[in-house]
């Protein structure tokens, strides 16, 4: 039944219908479907299949992406407290935009993503100095410092990738912390982020989530 | 000798002329030219005109532009805070509309030219009319009833209003923007803009799913464009890629001119497009800062020979970022200019 469901909800969020999705949800809870089960059995799938269908050049959009995090987010808040156990928080980042930008877009959808997989995300806002992506992500013990642009001056600008680097190597933290980046420029040219000296980059805000998993596990000891 | 005009002109109706018309679209450059800070620069229309002209002079491309940035549109509804920066285009810094009540206070000027923020664009224009008329294509930039909200409210919450709801604030702000669309198109017009770059990223399938297309961007393209027409009009995304809505577009509303997105492959576009408009093949303007002249030239061709069979096509960019080296700009023109010639 939890594929039947699954499926159904996958459609759901595909096609941008948010009440379908949610009343999908409300219906496998109603025939006993365990919280647990409706974030890890089918919301996170569902966002691992908005990500292949990317990889697979399948015909996504902006809308959707936008759609199936907003949906991932409100499910996850929805089914946590239910949960029989506080679920196990598996990393945290800090995400916003570059210094100079004010495009916040992107890292919302990013947000959306991670919330389904327990990271705990911590939003910086808009236009982000370099040194405070870096205070925050010390502070707060995250392992992921994730910088969005939409422009080209700003994703290449001195105060931000390439600052964040500058700082973390000064202050002997490259091997503590990642930086992710993702934004319009970086779709326009995929060598972008070695440029501005990032770890990784996305293509998108639904991969970013699968990007950022992946950095966290080479962080986690 | 055939002048900037009559060779967009002639390549619009496919009639063979010197070469391809060469689209280099620079904004931020023109400050360079004049030694200004940016700020500084977008505050008098005689310096816009100026950096505009010292750039054709310079680069021997085919057209210049009235436009200042884009968040001048939101200037005109009432935004009063822009962000300059010192390396690249100012940003809008005060969102007109910041809740949906704000949708149904906000103005559409009755007259778009007697506001002070069109008068500074209103000399440039006057300024380019004198000195390019009947010679080099003026371009001004027009922002669709469908993507105009996102420079108004922010890209986040216009998604949101589009894709949840309500439906009745989303009709509303549509109507509002189109009411404002009717107005700059024609005031640009009036001013001598005869190229009219119709920017409108909501109406590619890389923003919105295909159904919303098809339900609210083809008929708010079609409300925009039927009461002035189509004349001048180029159909542009925003960069984001047009392939798959060339043809409900120009079935919708006889658009003569397409710029297509880097991302998109010229060959497919121009078989779509089959001969019935005029196809900008796009260069990647984030690329050409890091190319080598060579690559840029390369790169060039590759283009053209994708573009070029069947005539009707042109060469363009995007709006270049300010960290384009000139020599790539020089690389990229020249080469368009030398294999736009070949038959």
């Amino acid at each position: 039944m939890k594929n039947m469901i699954s499926e159904q909800y996958q459609q759901a969020v595909f096609d941008t219908d948010r009440q379908l999705a949610l009343q999908i949800v409300q219906n496998a809870i109603d025939n006993g479907v365990l919280p647990e089960e409706i974030v890890f059995d089918i919301v996170v799938p569902s966002i691992e299949d908005s990500i292949s269908s990317v990889s697979e050049r399948r015909y996504t959009n902006l809308a959707q992406h936008f759609m199936a995090s907003q949906i991932a987010a409100e499910v996850t808040e929805m089914m946590v407290p239910l949960f029989r156990q506080a679920p196990e928080i598996v990393g945290k980042m800090v995400i916003g935009t570059s210094s100079g930008d004010f495009h916040g877009l992107g890292k919302r959808i990013v947000k959306g993503c991670l919330k389904a997989q327990m990271i705990e995300v911590t939003d910086l806002g808009l236009s982000v100095p370099a040194e405070r992506f870096v205070d925050q992500a010390v502070e707060l013990g995250a392992a992921v410092i994730g910088i969005s642009s939409m422009m080209a001056h700003t994703a290449r600008s001195e105060n931000g990738s390439i600052g964040v680097r500058r700082l973390l190597k000064e202050r002997g933290l490259e091997q503590q912390i990642r930086i992710i980046v993702g934004g319009t420029p970086y779709n326009h040219d995929e060598r972008l982020y070695r440029t501005v000296c990032a770890d990784a980059w996305a293509r998108n805000g639904i991969e970013a989530g699968a990007v950022i998993v992946r950095l966290l596990g080479e962080i986690r000891p | 000798m055939t002048t900037a005009l009559e060779r967009l002109f002639l390549t619009a109706q496919g009639i063979p002329t010197d070469r391809i018309p060469v689209f280099c679209n620079m904004l931020e450059q023109g400050a360079i030219e004049l030694g200004l800070p940016l700020k500084e620069y977008y505050s008098k229309g005689e310096y816009v005109a100026e950096g505009q002209l010292r750039l054709q002079k310079k680069y021997g491309h085919d057209n210049v532009w009235g436009l200042f940035y884009v968040g001048k549109e939101a200037e005109l509804l009432g935004c009063r805070n822009i962000i300059y920066a010192s390396d690249g285009p100012p940003n809008v810094g005060d969102m007109v509309v910041r809740t949906l009540d704000d949708i149904e206070k906000l103005k559409v000027p009755d007259d778009i030219t007697s506001h002070p923020a069109f008068a500074e664009i209103k000399i440039c224009m006057d300024i380019l009319r004198r000195e390019c008329a009947g010679r080099i294509p003026i371009c001004a930039y027009v922002t669709s009833s469908m993507t105009l909200p996102a420079i108004l409210m922010g890209m986040e919450k216009w998604l949101d209003l589009l894709m949840n709801g309500p439906a009745e604030a989303r009709d509303l702000m549509l109507e509002k923007c189109n009411q404002f669309f009717r107005k700059e198109i024609r005031a640009y017009r009036e001013a001598g803009a005869n190229v009219l770059v119709y920017a409108n990223a909501f109406g590619s399938l890389d923003i919105i799913p295909e159904r919303f297309f098809r339900e609210l961007s083809l008929p708010w393209i079609r409300r925009d464009l039927e009461e002035g027409g189509v004349e001048g009009v180029v159909y542009y995304c925003g960069g984001a890629r047009m392939n798959p809505v060339i043809d409900q577009v120009y079935q919708a509303t006889g658009i003569g001119t397409f710029y297509l997105s880097p991302l998109d492959d010229i060959a497919t576009g121009k078989g779509i497009i089959n001969g019935r408009a005029l196809c900008g093949g796009v260069i990647n303007d984030i690329e050409l800062i890091d190319w080598t002249p060579e690559q840029v030239r390369m790169e060039v061709k590759r283009m053209l020979q994708a573009g070029m069979p069947g005539g009707k096509f042109f060469f363009g960019t995007i709006l270049m970022p300010m960290s384009v080296p000139e020599q790539n700009i020089h690389a990229m023109i020249d080469a368009a200019i030398e294999f736009g010639a070949e038959s």
